[in-house]
């Protein structure tokens, strides 16, 4: 357990870019609030959806980047410490090693989402009930989680491929068109829509919205099971890539190339 | 049980590289050509070669970070390949140079994330931090961030991570590279320390009074094949009936260079850039007499310091290398 958890927090505050107080602030905190702004005016002018859609859809969204980036970080930046080879002759597991990682990631989305959504009900005077607001918190937490965990299996793919980073930013992409966060699903074509049911984010904003809207936990518990379901997918994932990578590594003598 | 704590046998690295998107180009380097040796316990063993030899693949290969492409090694009796966590739990890997530790974190903060990444319970943690700051002479600089590190001080911090686990092998990849000569004198007591106190060493290192002085053997590489393995005082004897002359001199050039490695008598020669000073370095066999020849080549240049003396460690690595390439 302390690899895990005293493990993954040495881990995040060494290897995550942006601790720094100016960093964490415009990164996390001040630009996802103005995305969300941004898309809430979209939203009106087009006569898409009202604000509340974008609020808590951006807010769910907030965690997206920081998490992907964050696992992609969490992996990937030890080929530029130089760092990958010592982390490797570890005799412990793998999984902990680097499922420990996430987790400060996942905290760290949790946190971003809610002043997220904070904000963004008070900026836009959005009416959110109080019984709400555990169950919000609740979703945003398998939120981030599931995204941390998607970030992870990136970062996996950062063991073997050193451009990892084109499939991150592009990724983020795909998480804002996909995951119904920020474009409504139904206006989705099917085989979208079917690729968004399999990403992280996808089934805790609709969860975030019915809560938002008035639904009781009991009755969104099932969306919020799969997005669980979903993030335990992507933690599988993730150990069984680190382990083919790091034999894939070890085999091709690619553990060392920047 | 096994009596050798390392054991490599006719290992073989070959590298692929693929080159170009519609016509791609593979190539194919030998890196270790079955290379075989083995290391008792407790010995302080040598692993000296010029750069691309294949020490590092080697290395890289004992410690699990390779998977060879021929022959196998075992470590403690453990293999490689099929045994990497007990083989992990019993080795210690140390490269030189100012990378490999997590610049945004204190020195103790490297040493306890690593702690953690081999199990070391928390209440042992902090004395064997406390032990290994001690000896590697950090003990006040702990707390500070190591991307404010010298070099020699982040070599140390190598080292203090290296030996957490009280690892029975020790793999040292050039670890005095970069580093002051008093540090380097340091390090390399630090080194006899723990090998006086039972931990296997396999060291490489480009510097052959190091090596002279520290290695109980050596073994030679060039071009990914075992050219020579011995203790120090045996490896001198291929340099048997020669004797060496060392001359400053200060603009040699090439052509004249060629000359003198053309002499009757010159086995070898070799020039080295010390500053505004050229060292002029050449072996010859002992019965022909090549000064008077060496200096008519040099005259019309500035010389400095002109002396014969009896074949080193360093002369004889020259003509084991030297000889492989002729």
């Amino acid at each position: 357990m302390r690899l895990i958890f005293v493990g993954g927090a040495i881990a995040y505050r060494a290897l995550f870019n942006w601790t720094t107080p100016s960093m964490f602030i415009g990164t996390l905190l001040v630009g996802p609030v103005f995305q969300l702004l941004f898309f809430a005016y979209l939203g009106r002018q087009l006569g898409v959806a009202n604000d509340g859609f974008y609020i808590v859809g951006n807010a769910v969204l907030a965690a997206s980047a920081l998490c992907l980036f964050g696992g992609t970080m969490a992996v990937s930046n030890e080929r530029r410490y130089s760092t990958l080879s010592n982390v490797l002759l570890s005799p412990r597991s793998r999984t902990l090693i680097f499922l420990g990682r996430a987790l400060p990631y996942a905290g760290n989305g949790l946190l971003v989402a809610t002043f997220t959504l904070v904000v963004g009900k008070f900026l836009l005077n959005m009416s959110v009930p109080g019984t709400a607001w555990f169950g919000l918190i609740l979703t945003l937490a398998a939120a981030s989680l599931s995204a941390a965990f998607f970030g992870l299996v990136l970062g996996s793919i950062g063991l073997r491929f050193r451009d990892v980073w084109l499939i991150s930013n592009s990724m983020v992409a795909v998480m804002i068109l996909l995951s119904g966060t920020t474009v409504p699903r139904e206006n989705l074509p099917a085989a979208l829509r079917a690729i968004g049911d399999f990403l992280p984010l996808t089934h805790a904003a609709a969860a975030a919205r019915e809560l938002a809207g008035g639904e009781t936990l009991a009755n969104v518990l099932p969306g919020l099971g799969l997005e669980v379901a979903i993030g335990a997918g992507y933690a599988i994932i993730a150990a069984v890539l680190l382990k083919i990578f790091e034999y894939e590594s070890r085999r091709t003598a690619s553990l060392d190339t920047l | 049980m096994t009596d050798y704590a390392i054991e490599a046998a006719g290992l073989r690295r070959t590298y692929r590289s693929r080159t170009g998107w519609l016509r791609p180009k593979v190539k194919e380097v030998e890196a270790v050509k079955g290379v075989s040796f083995t290391v008792a316990k407790g010995e302080l063993f040598g692993l000296l070669g010029p750069n691309g030899a294949g020490k590092t693949t080697t290395i890289k290969m004992l410690n699990t970070l390779l998977i060879p492409t021929g022959g196998h090694a075992r470590i403690f009796g453990k293999d490689v390949v099929a045994e990497t966590r007990e083989v992990r739990q019993r080795i210690g890997y140390v490269f030189g140079g100012d990378r490999g530790l997590y610049d945004r974190l204190s020195g103790l903060d490297n040493l306890r994330y690593f702690a953690e990444l081999y199990g070391i319970p928390p209440r042992e943690q902090k004395q064997r931090i406390g032990e290994l700051l001690e000896l590697v002479n950090l003990t006040g600089r702990e707390r500070e961030r190591v991307e404010g590190y010298s070099r020699g001080m982040r070599q140390r911090l190598h080292i203090a991570r290296g030996l957490l686990h009280r690892p029975s092998v020790l793999f040292l990849d050039e670890p005095s590279i970069g580093v002051d000569p008093v540090a380097a004198r340091d390090l390399r007591r630090t080194v006899a320390d723990l090998a006086a106190t039972g931990t296997t060493v396999l060291l490489t290192t480009h510097y052959m009074a190091e090596a002279d002085e520290l290695c109980d053997r050596i073994a030679v590489i060039a071009q990914g094949e075992l050219k020579a393995l011995g203790t120090p005082e045996e490896l001198k004897h291929h340099a048997d009936g020669r004797t060496v002359l060392e001359v400053e001199a200060y603009g040699l050039e090439d052509e004249t260079f060629k000359d003198i490695k053309n002499l009757h008598g010159v086995r070898e020669a070799t020039l080295e850039t010390q500053g505004a000073v050229q060292l002029l370095t050449v072996q010859s066999v002992s019965d022909v007499d090549v000064q008077p020849s060496v200096l008519a080549r040099l005259g019309g240049i500035r010389l400095g310091r002109v002396a014969a003396r009896q074949p080193t460690l360093e002369d004889a690595y020259v003509a084991i290398v030297a000889g492989d390439r002729s």
